[in-house]
């Protein structure tokens, strides 16, 4: 019975391992450590770089790259903070730097909206809100309004408003994330939300036009 | 309710992480408040990709299995990017070198003597025969004598 008891006990040690002493494994040259490490984060790594890009393709690759980075620089991990912000902090430098990259210009919302996403529009217009939330579970429409409509901020007012509003980060965490000053991120975040309440008026101007 | 605490909740509300009561007093809130009904409004463009929590609901296929593998077209541009900004460095500080030395030997080129000076010193007259300080005069010559 003890036996039994141990032998479970060791079994759950082995399954749910904390990151540490996996970590500590990895770094002995032990990849398969690492691997499960990277299993245990990969759905929240992977769920962030879909809030930055809307291709799963990018987002997938992305994921990919921010393991390979995590597994190159494990030895400056610190001990002192969790495995899980490090990596946050890699995935956003990361998307960050493929947004820079793409240096696509923000782009303005024009008109050319399909017919379920002036239906959503309409249906944010005029609903409840208990209907919104409702038919956002349904509708793949409104997960592609929304990133239409992420897409025409900068790529730091975007970084910012995906840190903070997403992952709930604080002014001071995003600042030593990204290595800026608390003032740049303030500022990224009032203009990002001035610009989603414009762009949020110019829906409203455009969906009196179209009609469902 | 207030309003801060209604819009703190928004995020919970599209979740569906708030408790019946709450949700009731916010839904009761945004009836009341029309700034806040907009708010939520606004918020719930955003909302399927800022706060939605599972990845199937943004269209998404996931990979099943993670494989720890490295993939070439997920690193490569980044090394080529690097390195190609090196090359463009290095190319135009080597059309500046170039440019530089051109102007340069141009310049001498253009106002450097024929002859230098100890030259002109110790052959007092150039390959033409025609003297460097002018014409010798006549050893009888009376002009001078007047």
């Amino acid at each position: 019975m003890l036996r039994l008891a141990a032998s479970r006990k060791l079994g759950w040690r082995l399954v749910s391992r904390p990151d540490d002493e996996l970590i500590a494994d990895a770094l002995s040259g032990q990849p398969a450590a690492f691997s499960e490490l990277a299993m245990r984060h990969r759905a929240r790594v992977e769920r962030l770089c879909q809030r930055f890009f809307s291709d799963p393709e990018i987002a997938r690759d992305l994921a990919q790259e921010c393991f390979i980075r995590a597994y190159t620089g494990l030895s400056t991990y610190r001990k002192e903070l969790p495995f899980g912000g490090w990596l946050r902090a890699i995935v956003t430098n990361l998307c960050y730097d493929e947004l820079r990259r793409r240096r696509r210009r923000p782009e303005e919302l024009v008109g050319d909206f399909t017919a379920p996403e002036v239906q959503w529009m309409h249906l944010v217009s005029e609903a409840t809100p208990e209907q919104i939330v409702a038919e956002a579970e349904q509708r793949r429409e409104a997960h592609a309004l929304a990133h239409r409509l992420l897409e025409t901020l900068k790529p730091e007012d975007r970084t910012v408003v995906i840190m903070k509003d997403s992952e709930g980060m604080n002014v001071r965490e995003i600042a030593q994330a990204m290595g800026w000053s608390a003032a740049k991120v303030k500022i990224r975040a009032f203009r990002a939300r001035q610009a989603m309440r414009q762009q949020a008026e110019r829906l409203q101007i455009a969906r009196h036009r179209l009609k469902p | 309710m207030n309003c801060f605490e209604a819009r703190h909740d928004f995020p919970a509300f599209w979740r569906r992480e708030l408790s019946a009561d709450r949700r009731a007093a916010l839904n009761a809130h945004l009836d009341r408040c029309a700034k806040c009904g907009q708010a939520f409004r606004v918020f719930a463009l955003t909302a399927p990709v800022l706060h939605c929590e599972s990845a199937a609901v943004s269209g998404a296929a996931a990979p099943r299995e993670f494989t720890f593998e490295p993939r070439a077209r997920a690193s490569a541009p980044r090394i080529n990017a690097s390195y190609g900004a090196r090359r463009r460095w290095l190319a135009m500080c080597a059309s500046a070198l170039i440019f530089l030395a051109a102007s340069t030997g141009a310049y001498f080129a253009a106002s450097a003597p024929a002859q230098s000076l100890s030259e002109a010193l110790t052959n007092p007259q150039d390959q033409s025969g025609q003297p460097l300080f002018g014409p010798e005069l006549p050893d009888s010559s009376d002009d001078l004598a007047g």
